[in-house]
C-alpha cells in the first residue's frame, strides 16, 4: 500500500471504520483495486475460512480462499490409534456428516479385512446415513436462508433437525460425532422403540418438506439473490474435482449410491435430482429435493429392515458378550486380545468412496499388517469443492459471494483435518 | 461392479501421462502422498515417497489409482495443475505435509501448517508430541515488589469473576 498518497489513508480508514471489522490488505488509488480480508471470523463464511478478495468497488475480481485454520492433525492421529479407535477420529471430521465419514472409513477397513457385513447391519448402516443427509441439508437450508436474510429458514431448518438427532442420541448415545458405524456392521442394535420414533420422523418430514418450499423455493427476494448467481459449468466441476449437489445441480448425472451401489442400495429405489442451471438456485433445488428422495429411501429402509446380527460376529473381530465371557476361556482370550491390541489387519491398501451431503467421501488406509492404519487420508468433499469457490465468485458481487459460500456447503472441520 | 486399475509409474512417466489420462476422460478426484517408511518389501530409501492419485471417469464407471515413485532430496515430481485444477489444493497439502515439490506449481506453500513450520508432519520419522509446547512462563509467586504480594490467579475460588486481585503480602 502506498501511504504516501494521502487519499488512501483516509478511504482505508473509513472503510475499517464503517466494515465492522473489515481488514484492508492493500488498496490503489490509481486503478480502484482494492484487496481486502474477510474471515477467518466472519459469519457468513460458515466456520474460520478466511477469504482475501480483489475488489473493483463492489465486484469481486479475484477470491483466494485461505484455509488451515482448523487444522489439528486428525489422519496424524489416527495412525496412533487402533483400527478401531481410529473411528472415532474421523467422525469428527465433517462434523456435520460424522455418519459418512464412519461408514467409508469401515468399509475401506473392511476391504482389506475382506469381511462381509449382516444384511440388518448395512440396512442399519444405510438408516442413519439418509438420516443424516437430512440434518446435514437441514443445516444448509438454514444457513443459506440466514445469509439470503430469510431469518425464519434457518429456525425452521433447526427445528427439524433437532427432532433427528434426538434420534441419533436415542440409537448410539450422541448426538454428533457418534462412532456408531465401526468394521463389521454397527456398534449396537437399533434400541427398543426405534420404530416409533422413525415413524413420527416419516410423518412429519414430507409436510415439513413442503412447508420449506413455500418458505424459500417461491420467494422473490431469494430468487432474485440467486438466480444466475455464482454458476459453474459441468466441465469446471470435473476440471475442479467437484462432486455431489453442486456437480448434479450443473448436470452431471452422478450419485454413488446409484452408480457405483454400496451396502444395499441396489435394492432400494430412489431417483437423482439434477439441474442443469449450475447457479445457486439450482444447488438449492438439487438439495431440496434429495432430502424428499431421503425420506423416500428412508421409508422403504424400515419397511425392509432385516433381522438379525447387525454386525460381523467373527470373534477375532467382535468381543464377545458378557455371558460368553463367564462359560468360555476362549471368549476371555478373545476379549483379552480385543482389549489389549485390537485386531490386525492384513497388509495392503484400499480407497473406499461413499456419497456424503457434499458428495464423493472418500477414505484411503494403508495397512502394514499391524494393529494400527500405516495411513489413513480422507478424500473431503468440502477441500476439493472449496477450490471452485474463486470460478464461481470472479465477476459477481460481493453479496452474491455469500450466496456462493453458502451454496458450497463447506465444512471447516473436514477442510483442514 | 466397480472395476479399479491400477497404474505404478515414475515421476518422468507420470508428467508424460496426466495429459493423456485426462483425454481419455479420467477425472482426478484425490492426489496424496504416503511415506512407506518401514513398510515391508520398500526397504530400498529411494522409493520412500510415493504420491497416490484416485481417479475416475463417469462414462464407464470406473476407477483408477495411480502410485508414483517420487525421488531425489527434496522428493521432487511434475506439478499437474495445468492438467486438472483438482491438484492445486491438493499438491499444496502433500507438500505441506511431506514436503514432496512439484515443479511447475504456481503457488507451492503451506496450506494446513503455519507459513512458519518447520518439518513436515506426516512424515514418519516425525514424532507426534516432537514439539514441546512452552506455556507462558507464570511464576506462582510474583515478588516484584519487597513485600512479596502473591497475586490470586485469575480462577481462584475466592477471587470473584476473573479479576486479578493482589494482596499485600505483610497481612497475612
Amino acid at each position: 500500500m502506498s501511504k504516501t498518497d494521502p487519499r488512501v489513508g483516509e478511504i482505508v480508514q473509513r472503510i475499517e471504520d464503517e466494515g465492522q471489522g473489515a481488514f484492508v490488505e492493500s488498496y490503489d488509488p490509481d486503478d480502484e483495486i482494492m484487496t481486502i480480508n474477510m474471515g477467518p471470523v466472519h459469519p457468513a463464511t460458515h466456520g474460520v475460512l478466511r477469504l482475501l478478495l480483489e475488489l473493483d468497488g463492489e465486484t469481486v475480481t479475484d477470491c483466494k480462499p485461505i484455509i488451515g485454520y482448523l487444522h489439528t492433525g486428525m489422519e496424524k492421529e489416527c495412525e496412533d490409534q487402533n483400527w478401531r479407535g481410529a473411528v472415532t477420529i474421523v467422525t469428527r471430521m465433517d462434523y456435520l456428516a460424522p455418519f459418512f465419514n464412519e461408514h467409508a472409513y469401515s468399509r475401506a477397513v473392511e476391504k482389506l479385512l475382506g469381511i462381509e457385513v449382516p444384511p440388518r447391519g448395512m440396512y442399519i448402516r444405510m438408516l442413519m446415513s439418509e438420516l443424516n443427509r437430512l440434518t446435514s441439508h437441514l443445516v444448509q437450508f438454514g444457513t443459506q436462508g440466514l445469509d439470503m436474510g430469510a431469518m425464519s429458514a434457518m429456525f425452521y431448518g433447526f427445528r427439524e433437525r433437532e427432532m433427528i438427532t434426538d434420534f441419533f442420541e436415542m440409537v448410539t448415545g450422541l448426538r454428533m460425532n457418534h462412532g456408531y458405524i465401526i468394521p463389521g456392521g454397527v456398534w449396537e442394535d437399533l434400541p427398543d422403540g426405534w420404530q416409533e420414533q422413525m415413524d413420527n420422523i416419516l410423518e412429519v418430514m414430507p409436510n415439513r418438506l413442503n412447508e420449506y418450499q413455500d418458505l424459500l423455493s417461491e420467494n422473490p427476494i431469494f430468487i432474485e439473490r440467486t438466480r444466475g448467481v455464482g454458476t459453474i459449468t459441468a466441465e469446471e466441476c470435473d476440471t475442479f474435482g467437484v462432486t455431489g449437489p453442486i456437480a448434479r445441480a450443473s448436470g452431471i448425472d452422478w450419485d454413488l449410491r446409484r452408480d457405483m451401489p454400496y451396502e444395499a442400495y441396489d435394492e432400494l429405489s430412489f431417483e437423482v435430482p439434477i439441474q442443469e442451471q449450475g447457479d445457486v438456485y439450482a444447488r438449492y433445488q438439487v438439495r431440496m429435493a434429495e432430502m424428499v428422495q431421503s425420506v423416500a429411501l428412508l421409508e422403504q429402509i424400515v419397511d425392509q429392515m432385516p433381522d438379525g446380527d447387525y454386525k460381523n460376529m467373527d470373534p477375532k473381530l467382535t468381543p464377545p458378550s458378557r455371558s460368553e465371557l463367564n462359560r468360555s476361556m476362549e471368549a476371555v482370550i478373545h476379549h483379552f486380545k480385543l482389549v489389549t491390541q485390537g485386531y490386525a489387519v492384513p497388509e495392503g491398501e484400499a480407497y473406499f468412496a461413499v456419497e456424503s451431503p457434499r458428495g464423493e467421501l472418500g477414505v484411503f488406509v494403508v495397512s502394514d499388517g499391524g494393529t494400527s492404519p500405516y495411513r489413513c487420508h480422507v478424500r473431503d468433499p468440502s477441500f476439493y469443492n472449496l477450490q471452485s469457490l474463486p470460478v464461481m465468485a470472479r465477476e459477481g458481487l460481493v453479496a452474491d459471494l455469500i450466496a456462493c459460500i453458502a451454496s458450497l456447503d463447506p465444512i471447516m472441520g473436514g477442510v483442514d483435518r | 461392479m466397480t472395476t479399479v486399475t491400477h497404474e505404478v509409474l515414475s515421476s518422468a512417466e507420470w508428467a508424460e501421462r496426466a495429459p493423456v489420462l485426462r483425454d481419455e476422460g479420467w477425472m482426478l478426484l484425490d492426489l496424496h502422498g504416503v511415506d512407506r517408511l518401514g513398510l515391508t518389501g520398500d526397504e530400498d530409501e529411494q522409493r520412500r515417497f510415493e504420491i497416490v492419485c484416485h481417479m475416475l471417469k463417469r462414462a464407464d464407471a470406473s476407477r483408477m489409482v495411480v502410485h508414483v515413485g517420487v525421488e531425489g532430496d527434496p522428493p521432487t515430481v511434475a506439478s499437474v495443475t495445468r492438467v486438472w485444477g483438482t491438484a492445486g489444493f491438493a499438491e499444496r497439502e502433500t507438500y505441506d505435509m511431506y514436503g514432496i515439490v512439484f515443479e511447475g506449481h504456481d503457488d507451492l506453500t503451506r496450506i494446513l501448517m503455519p507459513d512458519d513450520w518447520e518439518g513436515y508432519p506426516l512424515r514418519k520419522d516425525y514424532d507426534v508430541g516432537k514439539i514441546v509446547i512452552d506455556f507462558k512462563p507464570q511464576p506462582f509467586l510474583q515478588t516484584e515488589s519487597p513485600g512479596q504480594a502473591p497475586s490470586f490467579g485469575e480462577s481462584h475460588v475466592e477471587t470473584d469473576a476473573l479479576g486479578q486481585m493482589k494482596r499485600d503480602g505483610d497481612d497475612e
